[in-house]
């Protein structure tokens, strides 16, 4: 295997459509900087938070980016610890797009602050029995290990990498675990508090984070008109379908004990049934997109071994993981706390009422723009860094 | 000025021999002896000032005689406001409520109750465990504070805390009529400081001195670790309740008949 040797090299970047993805790009990332400089400026009533829905798109966002990057990640170190040798080439490209996302979610936490001005507050205060604290310090380090990982990628110390491969695959269980504890460990909130989340943010992260390298790989590579091996793309198809028999597992459960017992007869009744938007986006975008119409397209033989196919259940999976994330950050708030059980609560504090959210124009121009902002630094790197191999071949590695 | 009977005056003259002094206009304050002498449940005394903490470090408490808290009566949530300058946007998805008035209605029917409901300042306090840079603290007293010039606004601790006792500044706000306490600008968490300020001036917080003046008198406040406080004595004497008490929390606010 030692003998595959594949020659990263950087891409052109000379052509106009290059420049105008570019100036797209960033142009989009100043929207979001904007909207992050007014939100700070003005206050968060620019956004559709309340105070009864203190957290809103930009912590879908996060959340959602983090598990992307801890996906991408995963499948960088494919060739390196699970020795998938055939998966070498795209393991620069993966632990960049898994740095850079992180960054992005980091940035996302960091923007939605009432105070980002105090960015360096949690380097000096810090309380180790947050979730938030403990995972400020791993998703820095993560970020850390993704770049000395790349530079052992660069100048080619081969145990180096299968060190650092190692080591970032764990950290990204631990990040992501982390991740679903922000939520899970709530006790307050029914729709939080369950021990299921931080494993199933794992899964999800990894069926999002495959379908997301399938959609950039075949950009990258399409796009750069670069070789890139059918084999090597129905081969992540395969594993997204697995993940997705492991989100759909994991979410069945989740839903299956919730309903059973009477006492969540009303939260489940709300989430799955009557809950308007929130219903619709659960069963539409994250059981539909995210699950069932992905995992018919990649099991079903006549369409799981066409690329084609393949990008189209990719880019569903990408949308129906966002929704997922939707569905854990926010019906959690709108259902409201049972202080009282056995009574009706009416107060002026928006009590015992369903609380809507609505998705402001800011808070899409500023997860749009954080997204565009990842992407921009994305598409600088390979230009500018040996990011991108001369061809990949799929089977060649077997 | 509560009346005063022998033993109040024979324990004042016991803090003075102790040499306990906390401060101008501050007077010695215990239960009425109504409770001992007829046998039926203290109630609250109307006074302004605060118990000396009996020994040891204090554990400041509150409990609302719900039976008494009336559906009309806004005394202690305007106290608040005039207070602590909470403000009031006039949209209640951003107004302001350290305290707030609710109503309950039993689902099987019966009589509405109306309570006033306020920050719990846990001994186990939720915001405080998941507070990313320690903004949120416990005060030697049990005071849950927020340190508002640490807080980075990132709103962890609303989504923990299972009474929505915390509000987040959704807007600049000129309000700041009383300035005893600290201006306020958006972007941070607050809540109920028990009037902290005032305690420790020696005074009671501004909702039940309102609720003792204009009110009905259904809040006592006072040292949980004081044996012979009023407050102490009345939870020994009527069966009281704090809110969600099966989270584990547990509340340094609690209630008679919820």
């Amino acid at each position: 295997m030692a003998n595959i040797k594949t020659k990263f090299t950087v891409i052109e970047g000379n052509s106009a459509g290059y420049w105008l993805l570019v100036a797209v790009l960033g142009l989009l990332s100043l929207g979001g900087f904007w909207s992050s400089y007014m939100m700070f400026l003005h206050g968060h009533y620019m956004t559709g938070m309340t105070n009864a829905i203190p957290w809103g798109f930009p912590i879908v966002m996060a959340v959602y980016l983090i598990g992307l990057s801890a996906g991408s990640l995963v499948l960088s170190a494919l060739s390196s610890v699970f020795g998938r040798t055939e998966f070498k080439p795209l393991a620069r490209i993966s632990a960049l797009l898994a740095a850079l996302l992180l960054i992005g979610a980091l940035m996302c936490i960091i923007l939605d602050w009432g105070r980002p001005d105090r960015i360096l507050v949690p380097f000096y205060s810090m309380n180790p029995r947050s979730m938030f604290s403990l995972n400020g310090m791993l998703y820095s380090t993560y970020i850390g290990i993704c770049f000395v990982y790349l530079w052992a990628m660069f100048n080619h110390k081969e145990k180096l990498v299968k060190l650092l491969g190692f080591t970032a695959v764990f950290w990204a269980v631990l990040v992501h675990s982390g991740t679903g504890a922000i939520f899970g460990f709530v006790g307050a909130r029914e729709l939080y508090h369950s021990p299921l989340l931080p494993p199933s943010f794992i899964a999800a992260a990894l069926s999002s984070g495959t379908a997301l390298m399938i959609l950039v790989l075949y950009a990258t590579f399409k796009f750069t008109g670069r070789q890139l091996d059918d084999g090597l793309i129905r081969r992540l198809g395969l594993y997204l379908a697995v993940f997705i028999a492991v989100v759909a597992y994991l979410v069945f459960i989740e839903n299956v004990t919730r309903s059973y017992w009477p006492g969540n007869y009303a939260v489940q009744k709300f989430l799955l049934l009557f809950g308007n938007k929130y219903s619709l986006i659960f069963w539409i975008g994250m059981i539909g997109c995210g699950l069932l119409f992905p995992f018919i397209i990649l099991a079903n033989p006549a369409t799981g071994k066409s690329i084609g196919w393949i990008l189209v259940a990719s880019a569903l999976v990408v949308i129906g993981v966002l929704a997922e994330r939707y569905i854990i950050v926010i019906p959690g708030q709108v259902m409201p706390m049972e202080m009282f059980p056995g009574y009706h609560i009416a107060g002026p504090f928006q009590d015992g009422r369903m609380i809507d959210y609505y998705l402001s124009p800011m808070e899409i121009l500023f997860g749009a723009g954080i997204t565009a902002f990842v992407f921009f630094l994305y598409a600088l790197s390979l230009k500018f860094f040996e990011m991108t191999p001369d061809k990949a071949a799929g089977e060649s590695g077997n | 000025m509560p009346e005063m009977d022998r033993r109040s005056l024979l324990k004042m003259g016991a803090a003075a021999i102790a040499g306990t002094v906390i401060g101008n206009g501050v007077t010695l304050y215990t239960s009425p002896a109504r409770a001992e002498e007829g046998g039926g449940p203290p109630g609250a005394a109307a006074t302004n000032a605060l118990e000396i903490p009996s020994k040891g470090k204090a554990r400041w408490g509150m409990v609302i005689d719900n039976n008494k808290c009336t559906a009309q009566c806004t005394a202690c949530t305007a106290a608040c406001r005039t207070e602590n300058n909470v403000p009031l946007f006039g949209d209640e998805r951003y107004d302001g409520h350290w305290i707030r008035k609710v109503t309950l209605t039993p689902e099987r029917g019966g009589p509405e109750k109306h309570l006033p409901l306020l920050c719990n300042h846990c001994d186990q306090p939720p915001c405080q465990h998941v507070c990313p840079v320690a903004a949120t603290f416990t005060r030697h007293d049990g005071i849950v504070m927020i340190d508002k010039h640490r807080c980075i606004g990132c709103r962890y601790c609303m989504i923990a805390c299972p009474y929505k006792a915390r509000t987040f500044v959704f807007k600049e706000t000129s309000e700041w009529t009383n300035k005893d306490v600290p201006k306020r600008a958006h972007g941070v968490v607050e809540k109920c400081t028990f009037c902290a300020h005032l305690i420790d001036q020696g005074k009671i917080p501004a909702c039940v001195e309102a609720c003792n003046k204009s009110g009905e008198g259904a809040m006592i406040f006072g040292d949980l670790n004081n044996p012979g406080s009023a407050i102490v004595k009345y939870i020994r004497a009527v069966a009281t309740k704090g809110i969600r008490e099966d989270l584990g929390l547990e509340p340094k606010v609690s209630y008679t008949g919820i």
